[in-house]
């Protein structure tokens, strides 16, 4: 971008040494020319992500039910989720879920970039295969999670009966229900954290694991100080978008449990679309909302300052 | 005129900007004027197949009877609301649509529907208790368009192995609630641990059909008022005692609780129960089971109860052509319009000149009779309480506690206690 505005500059300036104030014209000019191409983005930005957050602020302390603007009662909505048991629950699930689901499905992508990375038959087909649901919408792979993890009819409980097993209460128990989002959620993401990681590895130049063995380095030395902190700025990445991710998950949840057994898998985003699209409560749904927003902005200015603090040691 | 290469490209930027928030025109509200596309009104519903084509065929007759263009607008169950509320509260909302009962009353009551007062003056013709799920304070918002309350299907091949060789053929003798315990007992005997007695609809937002157990035990759920929760009584803790019974002896299977997300008639038609309650909207997919199955009444306690299903046909406060939209609801609800839609969608009527009328149902006429006379359980009370403006608020309260009460060991005392609350939060007692 800089580079561009200079070349574009360089003729003018080129022209005629300009007078002091056709210089603060010039330099008007091109902040003109600068915001116009902002603009675009600038007024989408606006339209679709500003002014939604500042409407969620300001319904966030109405008592806002239905249709109308509703009362304002300031931060009654706050308070309220204070003492709402199912919303503590919803967030420790979701704390749960992000601290089981991240390192996981980081751990299993860099595992299978590292296998893919190297010399495997097929490998283009593999991938293809691991890549393949991270294509497929989030509600289409949480059907075929309701057919795997179905108690009465789904296949998994078949093939445990098959094998002479006990079938599991997938959609009844609590902790079985937990568990199969769990697994679902892996399947999906794991093909994404792969890419990512397999983008990174194939940067590493093989003549620094030719010195590693040189060195006498074993495979696992070999991952363990070669591959893991070359690999660094994509598990960054990662790191935050998959936490991201994991506090915003609702497709999956919402399909596959509906939230239930009980609370047992009602996460802050489940839980905010049931009371403000259920029970039609905007104004409690909009408060769960930005309490969302709030945690994942602290989770991104963390990663900024950690960031920043990472560019300037390198 | 010296255009500057700089100003050139400024230009350009400017123009891509409007041509992005062109690009955005299709956020826009659609033809003001009555209906989308020009036409004079919009009937926005959701329907099974077979009430799409019957849909179809009395709007195509509305419109030549009338020279008038209505856009019939058929979008899925699961997504219908949230759109009719962002377009309600947009202003962006259909002439006409369809609401269930319970649903209609959370409209009516902040002023979203047109008053039918002076526009529809054949009340009187009507089954009261359908008339009276209509109105919120005395006012129509609505007309009812059909019902199609639960009652019993059962597999009769598993019937008959398991010896059950008598199944009540009247509501008066249907099974009371001790009978129907020992049938679901002698057939969880005979069937292999994989397969169910029995499995109740209650699931994917149909946490109100649980009330029937509550109506059937005397009981209710919300006073005389309709603001006084009511449900923490004898007859609330013997419903809740009697369907967390259900899960407790294995009678049904346990991921069929209440925010379990597959139909009852989905599991009945998989075999994996051999009895279920169903409405009868379900009719037409039943009948591609693969076993022959037949119908009785749902258990009886104190009384006989069934469920409030069907749905309201509505117009929007908001619409531009009011006297069109109230002609065609009167049009909708027209003996003869009536007859045709429930007999092509084994629905049932509401107009009391159709009650004891026989209508040609499409799809198994023989199992109809029971599903009418089913119907004849739902009282005026029950109506009253099922269409308070706090409902949406009662059935979510009912998805959590109930799901808590069967699948996560909550207490009865304790699910009631909760229940009154919520209720109570849901009426503004």
């Amino acid at each position: 971008m800089t580079a561009d505005t200079r070349s574009l500059s360089r003729p003018l300036a080129g022209r005629s040494p300009a007078p002091r104030t056709g210089g603060r014209s010039a330099r008007l000019q091109e902040a003109l020319a600068g915001y116009s191409f902002a603009a675009p983005n600038l007024v989408l930005i606006g339209l679709f992500l500003l002014y939604p957050v500042v409407s969620a602020v300001l319904i966030s302390l109405r008592d806002a039910r239905g249709f109308g603007d509703g009362d304002f009662i300031g931060l009654g909505n706050y308070a309220r989720l204070l003492s709402d048991a199912a919303f503590w629950q919803s967030t420790a699930n979701t704390v749960l879920f992000t601290a089981i689901t991240v390192p996981l499905s980081m751990a299993l992508g860099l595992g299978l970039a590292v296998l893919m990375n190297s010399v495997l038959p097929a490998r283009g087909l593999f991938r293809t295969i691991i890549v393949l649901p991270m294509v497929v919408s989030g509600v289409a792979t949480a059907l075929v999670g309701v057919l795997i993890f179905d108690e009465g009819t789904g296949i998994l409980n078949k093939l445990l009966r098959a094998i002479g097993g006990p079938a599991l209460s997938w959609q009844s128990g609590g902790a079985e229900a937990f568990a199969s989002v769990v697994i679902i959620t892996l399947w999906v993401r794991v093909g994404f954290n792969m890419v990512i990681y397999l983008a990174g590895l194939q940067g590493v130049s093989p003549e620094l694991y030719e010195s590693a063995r040189l060195d006498g380095a074993n495979a696992w030395q070999q991952f363990r100080n070669v591959t893991l902190p070359l690999v660094g700025p994509s598990t960054f990445f990662l790191l935050v978008m998959n936490v991201i991710y994991s506090f915003q998950v609702f497709d999956i949840i919402f399909v596959m449990t509906g939230g239930g057994p009980g609370y047992s898998t009602s996460v802050l985003v489940t839980y905010a679309y049931q009371n403000g699209f259920v029970t039609r409560e905007q104004g409690y749904a909009a408060a769960l909302g930005i309490v969302l927003l709030i945690i994942t902005l602290v989770f991104t200015a963390l990663y900024w300052r950690a960031s920043r603090a990472r560019d300037l040691t390198d | 005129m010296d255009l500057t290469r700089r100003q050139l490209l400024g230009t350009a930027g400017v123009f891509s900007a409007s041509a992005l928030l062109a690009g955005c025109a299709g956020f826009s509200r659609p033809d003001s004027g009555g209906g989308e596309g020009g036409a004079d009104l919009t009937f926005t519903t959701w329907a099974s197949e077979s009430e799409e084509v019957v849909f179809r065929s009395l709007v195509d007759r509305f419109q030549e009877a009338n020279g008038v263009t209505v856009n019939l607008n058929v979008v899925p169950y699961e997504q219908i609301f949230r759109n009719i509320d962002a377009q309600l509260q947009s202003g962006t909302a259909p002439d006409v649509f369809r609401v269930d009962y319970g649903n209609l009353g959370v409209y009516s009551s902040q002023e979203q529907l047109l008053d039918l007062s002076d526009l529809v003056d054949n009340g009187n013709d009507f089954i009261p208790a359908f008339w009276q799920a209509v109105q919120f304070d005395g006012t129509p918002f609505g007309v009812p368009h059909q019902t199609d309350v639960s009652a019993i299907v059962y597999n009769v091949a598993a019937f008959q192995a398991a010896g059950i060789t008598s199944v009540p053929d009247s509501l008066e003798s249907a099974w009371t609630w001790d009978e129907f315990s020992g049938v679901l007992a002698q057939l969880r005997g005979s069937l292999p641990p994989e397969q169910y007695p029995f499995v109740y609809n209650w699931q994917l937002g149909g946490a109100p059909r649980w009330l029937s157990f509550l109506f059937a035990a005397g009981g209710r759920f919300v006073e005389d008022d309709l603001v006084t929760p009511a449900i923490d009584s004898d007859a609330g803790r013997r419903a809740l005692d009697y369907t967390k019974g259900f899960f407790e002896q294995s009678w049904v299977p346990a991921n069929s609780a209440v925010k379990s997300s597959t139909y009852a008639d989905a599991v009945f038609l998989a075999e994996t129960a051999v009895m279920a309650s169903a409405g009868s909207f379900v009719v037409p997919g039943l009948d591609a089971a693969g076993f022959e199955w037949a119908t009785t009444y749902l258990p009886r306690d104190q009384r006989g109860a069934t469920d409030l299903g069907g749905n309201a046909l509505v117009a929007t406060a908001g619409t531009a052509n009011p006297d069109l939209a109230a002609e065609f609801l009167r049009f909708m609800v027209e003996q003869e319009a009536m007859a045709e839609f429930c007999a092509a969608t084994n629905e049932l009527p509401t107009l009391t000149s159709l009650v004891d009328t026989e209508l040609d149902y499409a799809v198994r006429p023989d199992v109809m009779p029971v599903f009418v006379q089913q119907a004849t359980t739902l009282e005026e009370s029950d109506v009253a309480q099922l269409t308070i403006p706090g409902m949406a608020s009662v059935t979510t309260a009912l998805q959590d506690q109930l799901d808590l009460a069967f699948t996560s060991g909550q207490s009865t005392e304790q699910t009631l206690a909760n229940l009154s609350d919520a209720i109570g939060q849901a009426t503004g007692a």
